[in-house]
């Protein structure tokens, strides 16, 4: 099927696709239509406006601020995350989210802020950016303002994001992650190469001392993606691992917080069960995987 | 068939909060993606409200009946909507129940009927973003109440009305 008729614009500048979003009351956003036109194709949104923010380049691009924060600007290509060395040397979890996100044809197009847009809990960059504690910045016509990850996801595909406004960059505290006793992992299930994940896991680990005989983990998050209506921040598991080295009991118990905590949708190919069952799993695998990159002094990916 | 049903509380009390749940000025200010209302008569209201989870968003031509209104314990409407693709059967209620400290609590269900697209996102995914709608909602109606914005009952129930899903 084709689209329904609609107007395109083309802004250049975040000022001049505000204003339109102002003007325009039922325009949809698009940033690397990797999703919006599958659905406009099928008719199941029919807006009379779209504004392509393609051409504004002042939403392109990675840059550290003069705080230390890393920022990730909204129509920044999945591409571009993936190959980008200062994420890998201080953010590892992005670009391993996003070697990850569907095949090369969508990651070459598709961005972070379509993603955290579209807020799909399946979405890689939501989980990853929930437990990296990271902020959203939204501009509208009227004002720019930020929002922190954990209050931007609502409900399924429901955001604190207003309709006048643009995602223009994801900014993500680098203080808490040392990269030389830091570690970062991103992994998921996924029933086939270049689909959506059945489950996604992501974990921070900071430990005190990596050169100790059994480093203490300081400081852990979690985030699990897909295992709720929105992605989901797992402090339960966070709480039973910290202040101590990693055991099989305190993984476990992380295991075992992460199933608790998980309340699925079952889907064609994963009944509810088993996505709590590969919550607890991914979480335990993932949650490994970043204390034994913190221990060996490298943040990033010990394959890489 | 779908059912949703939650609670909201408020300090204010329910003969304040019964007014504005029942001026339709004041639902068409929070009532959610509500573009207009119009009163047909003191049971009838005609509404353009358009609603749904991400860029999925038809917009609904809805028909509400007030089948209840015992003020102020107990509201009831029948509602029906049709938009391209899509269309909503729905009866609500809500009753207000006096809190001990004076206040109110908002105990709300609802049991619709979805078909078409909207319907295809699943039970979850509705009831998720229902949840939201309706506190929204709620918090929008008593923060009128709380500024003293002025609102006048106007709703009255249709006399022998009976709601129920065909």
């Amino acid at each position: 099927m084709k689209p329904a008729p609609f107007e395109y614009h083309r802004p250049t500048t975040v000022a001049e696709a505000t204003a339109l979003l102002a003007e325009h009351r039922d325009a949809e956003l698009m940033a690397g239509n990797q999703s919006l036109g599958i659905v406009m194709a099928n008719r199941l949104a029919t807006p009379d406006h779209i504004v392509d923010l393609g051409g504004v380049e002042e939403l392109d691009g990675i840059e550290e601020r003069a705080d230390g924060d890393i920022a990730v600007g909204a129509m920044t290509t999945h591409r571009t995350i993936e190959r980008s060395d200062l994420l890998a040397e201080r953010l590892p979890m992005l670009p391993e989210a996003a070697a990850q996100i569907a095949g090369p044809s969508v990651r070459n197009r598709g961005t972070l802020g379509g993603s955290v847009g579209e807020a799909d809990p399946a979405g890689n960059y939501p989980a990853a950016l929930l437990a990296l504690d990271a902020t959203l910045e939204l501009a509208s016509a009227e004002e720019t303002r930020s929002v922190p990850v954990a209050d931007y996801f609502i409900a399924y595909m429901f955001t604190d994001l207003g309709e006048d406004e643009i995602i223009t960059a994801a900014r993500v505290p680098t203080d808490p992650f040392p990269p030389e006793r830091t570690g970062m992992a991103f992994l998921e299930l996924k029933p086939a190469a270049q689909t959506w994940p059945t489950v996604s896991a992501a974990s921070v680990v900071r430990v005190d001392d990596p050169d100790a005989d059994d480093p203490v983990i300081e400081e852990v998050r979690l985030a699990l993606a897909n295992a709720a209506d929105v992605p989901l921040r797992v402090e339960a598991a966070e709480e039973a691992l910290e202040g101590e080295p990693l055991s099989e009991e305190t993984l476990d118990a992380a295991a075992a917080a992460a199933t608790e905590a998980a309340d699925p949708e079952a889907e064609m190919h994963a009944d509810r069960e088993f996505k709590e069952e590969v919550a607890g799993e991914y979480a335990k695998r993932s949650l490994e995987t970043s204390y034994e990159r913190a221990t060996d002094g490298d943040s990033t990916r010990s394959d890489a | 068939m779908m059912e949703f049903d939650g609670d909201f509380e408020s300090d204010l009390p329910r003969e304040e909060l019964w007014k504005y749940f029942t001026d339709p000025d004041v639902l068409a200010e929070c009532a959610p993606g509500c573009d207009s209302i119009e009163m047909r008569s003191p049971h009838e209201l005609t509404a353009t409200v358009a609603v749904g989870v991400g860029s999925v968003k038809p917009t609904f031509d809805v028909d509400a009946v007030v089948t209840k209104a015992d003020r102020p314990e107990l509201l009831e409407m029948q509602a029906d909507g049709n938009a391209s693709r899509n269309a909503f059967d729905l009866v609500a209620e809500m009753a207000l129940v006096e809190t001990d400290s004076g206040g109110t609590r908002v105990d709300w269900a609802a049991r619709t009927e979805v078909s078409g697209m909207i319907a295809s996102l699943g039970q979850r995914a509705l009831g998720s973003v229902t949840h939201k709608l309706v506190n929204d909602f709620f918090e929008d109606l008593e923060e009128k109440a709380r500024e003293g914005q002025p609102a006048e009952s106007k709703l009255e129930a249709k006399p022998d009305a009976d709601a129920s899903l065909e």
